[in-house]
C-alpha cells in the first residue's frame, strides 16, 4: 500500500518536518556572519558528543558570544578589505599563564594592523592573555577557504581554534566564482575535522604545563570525528540548538532533482578524510579558493568528477553535485500499474529528456520498477526510509520504522569513507556522516 | 556451526509459514529474480533464454574463515557466489543454505558487467555460523554508481536491508564504464572491518571497436574515449584492504568490538599479504569453513613486452588510505572514481606518477606500458607506507605484489 503525495498530506507533513527539525529559514544557505569588520574572541566551552562525552573547548567566538566549534563562518564578498580584531580570553587550568593565540589567513595576503598590531609570534602576529590583534586583508579572490591558530597549532587547532571563509565573487551570490558554470541552486558547507579526548582532559585537568599533552600530540588517536563541529546524529539537528551551545551549525542537505548543489568540503583538521557522497558524482571545480581553469577566463575547464571527495588536512574542494534518477531505466515517480495515484505526465517541452517541472527523466517514464521488493516480514527498516520506492510517496512501514522522510524524498549517505570515523568513541553509527534528502519538486526545502 | 544452520531452517520455516497465513503479498525467503531463468539458479541453462543485456548474479551473506600471510586464522563477514544453484526445486533453498553457510570469501566475488547490461543482483541473507546470537541483515551497496534511486543504494539507514533466511533483488541499469566496488553498508564500520567488501566494475560500450593510440590498435578501452588513449590488453582488479586481527578475535569470541581502538595489523591486495598475492591459485581452504574456497583471488600480474595493462584501483580499508607504487614502470593514471580523467570541454587530464594515494572508496584506473625489452623482468607493485610491507608481526609481507614480464 503506497499513498500519493498531495496536498492535505504536503502541508501535515511539511508540519512534521517542522517538528521534527524545527527548520530555520537560513539552512538553505550556509550559516555564518557577513560584514567587513568582524571580532573574535577565544574563549573556553564544551564540545558534546552523542556517546555523552563532554569535551574542553578553545574556540573562535563571535565578539561576546559563546565559544564556537567551528569558530564563526565568516562570509565576506570579494573586493572588501577586511578587518578582523581576535581578543584572546582564554582562561586555563594550572599555574601557568593562558597561551597567547592568533589567526592564519591561507589563501589571503593578511597582515597586523599598525594600530593593534599585537606582538610576534612564530606564524603571524598573536594577542597575549587579556590582549589583542588586529588583522586585515583584501578579499581578492572569491571561493571557499579555512581560518585557524596559527600559535602552536598542533594544539590549537585540535582544541577547536579553526573555522571557514566564504568570499562571494562579484558575478553574485549564486555563482561559486566569476563564471556562469559556477552558478548553484543551494550550498552547503562540509568542514571535516577530528579530536583526541586525551589532549583535551590533560589540558583541562593541568593546563599548558600538562606534560601528557607533548606525547598525545606527536602521536595523536583521534575517536571522534565532525562535519560542521557536530558528530552524527547531531549534524542533522537544528542550527543554533540550545542543547548544543558551543556547536551552533549542523550539516543536512537538502535538493530537488535538477538542482545544481555547490558542496565546499575543507579538510579543519590534521587527518585525510575521503569524503564519500552517495547518490551521484559531483565535479571539483576548485580547489583551495582557485577555479580549475587552463587560462583566466577559461572557466572550469580543468575540472573532473568523482564519487569520493579526497579531503586533505588545510585544503578546500568546491564540487557541483546534481541528481535526476536519469538513466536508472525505471519510472522514480512509479507507473499507473502501482496504482490510480501514481498516474502523472513526462512533458519535455525544451527536448533535454527531462520534465520541464519535476526534473523526470522522459525517457524513463511509465517504465516499471523491474524487481518486485520482498515483503515488509523479510526486511529491515531505516529512519530515513519512506515506505516506498518511488520519490515522493510514502508507504505503510510497521510501528516505529521510517519517520525521518516525511516527503518521501530519496535519502543518501554522505560519510568519511574511512568508515571506523562513522564512530563517536566506540559507539556506531556517529561520526563524520550526514544524509542528503533529496525532495520531489514541490516540498519545501527550509 | 550446527546451531546457526538449524537457527536458519527455523528462519524459514518462520517466515513461510507468516506467507501462507496470507500476510504478505511475495514470496518470503529464498527468492531469485532474473529475466529468462526459470529455476532461480540466476543463470539460463536448457530451454531458458537469456534475454539480450541482461546479467544476473546471487550472492549469499555470511560468515566464514580467511588465512593470513603468516599462517593467522581469521574470522570474516562476507559475499559468497551462489550463482547456479537452482532455487525453485524442493531442495533448492537447502541447498542454498548448505552452500552459503560459512562460505564467505575475501574479497567477495568479483562482479563484471558490461554497460548498456541490465544488472539483476540478488542478495540472500544466510546468517552467521558461528554468531548465532546475531540477526544482523545485509546490503549491497554499489558504491559510485551513477543517479542512485534510494532503494537500490543497500544505505541501510536510508532504506531497506534484508533479514536472515529472505532474498532482496538489487536492479542496476548500467549507463557508464568505470571502475566501481561494492560492499554491505549494514553497521558499515563492523560489517566492512570483518570483509564484506568486493571489485565490481563495468566495461565501455566502445569495446570492440578499434582505435589506433600510440602506434598500437586497441579493441578494448577503459572508457568511451574515442581516441584509444584509454586502451589495455590486460586488466586486473587490485583492491586494497586491511583487516585488525583484534577486531576479528573480539568478533569471534562475541566480546565487545573495539571500535575507537581499530588499528589495522594486516595489509593486503585482493585479500592476501605478499607473497600469497603471487600465488596464482586458490589458498587452500581453512578446515574452519568446511573445505570452502575462500580467497580464489590472486594479484600476480603476467604480462608481455609492449602490452599495455589496466590496474582497476580501488580502496575499502576502514581504517586509512593507502599509497600504492609502481617499481621501474610508471603509472599512467587516466580515471579515477569511476570516470575518465577528462575535463568537461575535452581536455585530458590524464598524468603520469609512481604513486598514487587511495582513500577508502576512492578508484583508480591506471594503465602500465610494459617497455619493450623488459622480457623476463619482475616489477614490483607495493605500498610506500613502508611499516604496512608485514603480515602483522612478520617483516616482508603485506601490501606487495609482482608484475611478472613473459
Amino acid at each position: 500500500m503506497t499513498t500519493r503525495f498531495n496536498l492535505t498530506m504536503q502541508l501535515s507533513m511539511a508540519i512534521v518536518l517542522a517538528l521534527l527539525f524545527q527548520v530555520s529559514p537560513l539552512q538553505a544557505r550556509i550559516d555564518g556572519i557577513t560584514g567587513t569588520n568582524f571580532t573574535l574572541s577565544v574563549k573556553t566551552g564544551r564540545v558534546f558528543t552523542p556517546d555523552g562525552g563532554s569535551i574542553l573547548l578553545w574556540g573562535y567566538a563571535d565578539g561576546a558570544g559563546p565559544a564556537q566549534y567551528p569558530g564563526p563562518t565568516l562570509i565576506v564578498n570579494e573586493g572588501d578589505t577586511i578587518t578582523i580584531t581576535l581578543n584572546n580570553a582564554l582562561t586555563v587550568a594550572g599555574a601557568n599563564p593562558a597561551p597567547n593565540v592568533s589567526i592564519l589567513f591561507p589563501g589571503q595576503r593578511a597582515e597586523a594592523s599598525t594600530t593593534d598590531p599585537g606582538v610576534p609570534g612564530i606564524l603571524t602576529s598573536e594577542a597575549v592573555p587579556g590582549g589583542s590583534v588586529t588583522y586585515t586583508f583584501i578579499a581578492d579572490h572569491p571561493g571557499t577557504y579555512l581560518y585557524y591558530s596559527g600559535t602552536d597549532p598542533a594544539l590549537q587547532v585540535e582544541m577547536g581554534l579553526m573555522g571557514a571563509i566564504i568570499v562571494r565573487p562579484s558575478s553574485g551570490a549564486g555563482f561559486a566564482y566569476n563564471h556562469p558554470d559556477t552558478a548553484f541552486d543551494r550550498e552547503y558547507l562540509f568542514l571535516l575535522s577530528e579530536m583526541d579526548p586525551r589532549i583535551h582532559e590533560a589540558i583541562e585537568f593541568d593546563g599548558p604545563q600538562s606534560t601528557a599533552v607533548g606525547p598525545y600530540l606527536a602521536n595523536p588517536f583521534p575517536v571522534v570525528w565532525f562535519i560542521n563541529g557536530r558528530n552524527a546524529p547531531d549534524t542533522l539537528d537544528i542550527p543554533n540548538l540550545p542543547v548544543l551551545p558551543n556547536q551552533p551549525y549542523n550539516s543536512a542537505p537538502m535538493m530537488h532533482p535538477g538542482e545544481r548543489v555547490l558542496l565546499r568540503v575543507i579538510g579543519g583538521g590534521r587527518d585525510l578524510h575521503p569524503f564519500h557522497h552517495h547518490g551521484n558524482h559531483s565535479r571539483i571545480i576548485a580547489r583551495d579558493g582557485r577555479l580549475l581553469a587552463s587560462s583566466p577566463g577559461a572557466g572550469p575547464d580543468l575540472s573532473h568528477e568523482v564519487f569520493t571527495i579526497k579531503s586533505v588536512p588545510g585544503e578546500t574542494v568546491d564540487a557541483i553535485f546534481e541528481w535526476t534518477g536519469k538513466g536508472l531505466g525505471w519510472d522514480i515517480y512509479g507507473t499507473p500499474a502501482d496504482g490510480p495515484q501514481f498516474v502523472h505526465t513526462c512533458v519535455d517541452g525544451n527536448g533535454d529528456d527531462f520534465d520541464d517541472t519535476t526534473h523526470e527523466y522522459c525517457p524513463d517514464h511509465d517504465k516499471p520498477i523491474p524487481v518486485v521488493l520482498p515483503d515488509n516480514l523479510d526486511l529491515a527498516f531505516g529512519g530515513f526510509y519512506s515506505g516506498s520506492p518511488f520519490l515522493g510517496t510514502l508507504g505503510s512501514l510497521p510501528p516505529g520504522e521510517g519517520g525521518l522522510n516525511p516527503h518521501g524524498g530519496f535519502a543518501y549517505m554522505w560519510h568519511s569513507h574511512t568508515e571506523k570515523e562513522l564512530t563517536n568513541f566506540d559507539i556506531f553509527p556517529g561520526g563524520l556522516m550526514t544524509m542528503l534528502i533529496i525532495v520531489p519538486q514541490g516540498a519545501s526545502i527550509p | 556451526m550446527a546451531t546457526g544452520y538449524h537457527r536458519i531452517i527455523m528462519k524459514i520455516v518462520l517466515t513461510g509459514s507468516l506467507f501462507f497465513l496470507g500476510s504478505s503479498s511475495v514470496h518470503a525467503g529464498v527468492l531469485v529474480q532474473c529475466p529468462g531463468d526459470a529455476d532461480g539458479s540466476a543463470t539460463w541453462t536448457g530451454a531458458e533464454v537469456q534475454p539480450a543485456h541482461t546479467k544476473c548474479m546471487h550472492l549469499g551473506a555470511g560468515d566464514g574463515f580467511v588465512t593470513m600471510a603468516d599462517g593467522k586464522l581469521q574470522y570474516v563477514f562476507g559475499f559468497s557466489d551462489l550463482t547456479g544453484i537452482a532455487a525453485n526445486t524442493p531442495t533448492g533453498t537447502a541447498e542454498i543454505l548448505e552452500a552459503g553457510t560459512t562460505a564467505a570469501g575475501f574479497p567477495a566475488p568479483l562482479i563484471v558487467l558490461d554497460e548498456g547490461d541490465e544488472f539483476y543482483l540478488t542478495l540472500t541473507n544466510i546468517g552467521m555460523s558461528m554468531r548465532p546470537d546475531l540477526f544482523d541483515p545485509h546490503t549491497v551497496h554499489f558504491h559510485g554508481f551513477p543517479q542512485a534511486a534510494s532503494i537500490f543504494d543497500g544505505v541501510p539507514d536510508a532504506s531497506i536491508s534484508i533479514n536472515m533466511g529472505s532474498s532482496l533483488t538489487y536492479y542496476f541499469k548500467l549507463n557508464n564504464p568505470g571502475t566501481y566496488m561494492y560492499h554491505c553498508h549494514v553497521e558499515a564500520a563492523e560489517h566492512m572491518q570483518m570483509g564484506m567488501l568486493g571489485s565490481l566494475y563495468v566495461r565501455a560500450a566502445q569495446n570492440g571497436t578499434v582505435f589506433n593510440y600510440n602506434g598500437k590498435d586497441f579493441n578494448k578501452f577503459a572508457y568511451n574515449d574515442g581516441d584509444g588513449s584509454t586502451g589495455y590488453d590486460l586488466e586486473y582488479p587490485i583492491q586494497i584492504g586491511s583487516f585488525d586481527s583484534a577486531f576479528h578475535d573480539a568478533n569471534l569470541a562475541v566480546q565487545p568490538l573495539p571500535f575507537a581502538t581499530m588499528f589495522d595489523n594486516y595489509s593486503m591486495l585482493n585479500g592476501r599479504g605478499y607473497p600469497d598475492t603471487v600465488n596464482p591459485n586458490p589458498l587452500p581452504p581453512p578446515a574452519e569453513n568446511g573445505g570452502k574456497l575462500s580467497q580464489i583471488e590472486s594479484t600476480l600480474i603476467t604480462a608481455s613486452p609492449g602490452e599495455s595493462v589496466l590496474l582497476r584501483i580501488s580502496n575499502l580499508n576502514v581504517t586509512r588510505m593507502n599509497t600504492l607504487a609502481t617499481l621501474g614502470i610508471p603509472m599512467r593514471v587516466i580515471g579515477k572514481d569511476a570516470k575518465q580523467l577528462r575535463g568537461p570541454d575535452g581536455k585530458n587530464l590524464y598524468y603520469k606518477t609512481n604513486s598514487i594515494t587511495v582513500g577508502g572508496g576512492e578508484s583508480y584506473d591506471v594503465i602500465l606500458d610494459i617497455p619493450a625489452g623488459a622480457s623476463g623482468k619482475t616489477y614490483f607493485l607495493y605500498t610506500t607506507q613502508l611499516h604496512y610491507l608485514s603480515n602483522d608481526a612478520e617483516q616482508f609481507g603485506g601490501m606487495m605484489t609482482e608484475i611478472r614480464i613473459n
